[in-house]
């Protein structure tokens, strides 16, 4: 962002947005909303029957503060001309647009780890690129979300420094950061995308996709590091950055719903939208 | 391996002092400062600090409730076998290859 711009005035409302900006940042916040909410999901099936009571009453809590993101973030929609309500009760699977990555339940406790490492820190890594927004609804909102995240961090990165150092429980835990990461990385977009550069220019997001996965790499790369597994996962550092050196497959990619392709599962979905307690939503 | 017990203590402003409100079991310094925030989280704490139980010395061991003996062999290290009863928090198990 500019100087000028950083001085330039906020955005109160979302129809004062430019339409080339508006459109892609709609796409954005439901994908936020989305991710976070099945998120919320896959934490709670991991909060019973976790290694220890601490363990458990943490992912609990986890999985409310990922649920309170995501019905924050659909609020947000609400400014956009969507009905955040039926965004939020009366989609089909198909429509939703949540991580590829968090189509599957997680695997153990090593994927639980590997969630909170990897998958809930690129979306954090997104979120923080709106800290500053131009656009006021979002600004005000993101600051508290990322305070609660660290702890995100801390119980993953803990975790995972622990899983490593058990011999048969460290095989599982690579593998699942292996899948996790490129999908992570690729979550965070194409700096092509439609609207991107745009929405970096107007200040409504800090900085463009290649940014935020240099700065994702950088938090969580010294973790991977630390347990030995960098260099096994295609991460390593030139001149103090962290880099991916694999290759992530844009094949298929669509920069709207940020999925390459498949769908949540309808019964993901159901649990979702709440609908066992469909006659009792109230207005 | 033993999961050793942080203290939690917090205060709700700046002017109050910091006062004990729990304790959590923890492999670590980062874990314990995790849930202790995520278990008591009633409350809008203005300030939360964790502190390994081995770490309080008492003044008194024989009335507090946080340490209870020092060991023979090192006079300097403190351990806490007993202590448990109706206050809580003792070391526990953790059971590998979960």
């Amino acid at each position: 962002m500019t100087d000028t711009l950083a001085t330039a005035a906020a955005y109160e409302k979302a129809d004062q947005l430019p339409d080339d900006v508006r459109a892609p940042l709609r796409e954005l916040i439901l994908a936020l909303a989305d991710s976070k909410r099945v998120l919320g999901l896959r934490y709670s099936d991991r909060m019973l029957g976790s290694p220890t009571l601490e363990a458990g009453i943490a992912a609990s809590s986890m999985a409310q503060d990922e649920w309170g993101h995501a019905r924050l973030t659909y609020a947000l929609l609400g400014d956009f001309g969507d009905d955040p309500k039926a965004l939020e009760h009366e989609r089909d699977a198909a429509e939703y647009r949540s991580m590829n990555a968090l189509d599957a339940e997680l695997d153990g406790w090593h994927g639980m780890t590997a969630a909170g490492l990897l998958l809930d820190m690129a979306l954090t890594a997104q979120y923080a690129a709106l800290a500053e927004s131009r656009y006021t609804p979002l600004r005000n909102r993101v600051q508290k979300l990322l305070d609660e995240e660290k702890f995100h961090f801390q119980y993953a990165a803990s975790w995972a420094r622990r899983i490593a150092q058990v011999p048969e429980l460290r095989a599982g835990l690579a593998a699942a950061l292996e899948r996790a990461l490129p999908q992570a990385l690729q979550w965070l977009g194409r700096d092509e995308a439609p609207g991107a550069r745009r929405m970096v220019d107007e200040g409504v997001v800090r900085d463009l996709p290649s940014d935020r996965r240099a700065r994702f790499l950088a938090r969580v790369a010294p973790v991977l590091e630390e347990i030995g597994l960098a260099d096994p996962l295609g991460v390593s550092r030139d001149a103090g950055e962290w880099t991916y050196t694999g290759r992530l497959d844009w094949a298929g990619w669509d920069d709207a719903t940020r999925r390459a392709g498949g769908s949540l599962d309808e019964v993901t979905a159901a649990r979702a939208r709440g609908d066992k307690n469909r006659a009792l939503l109230m207005d | 391996m033993k999961e050793p017990v942080y203290e939690v203590f917090a205060r709700k402003s700046r002017e109050e002092p910091l006062r004990h409100i729990g304790w959590v079991n923890a492999m670590d310094g980062d874990l314990a400062r995790v849930y202790a925030w995520k278990t008591y989280d009633e409350q809008n704490w203005a300030e939360m600090c964790v502190i390994p139980r081995s770490a309080i010395i008492p003044v008194d061991p024989g009335e507090s409730q946080f340490v209870t003996a020092a060991r023979d062999d090192h006079e300097d290290e403190i351990v806490h076998s007993r202590g448990t009863g109706s206050y809580g928090g003792a070391d526990v198990a953790v059971k590998e290859g979960r």
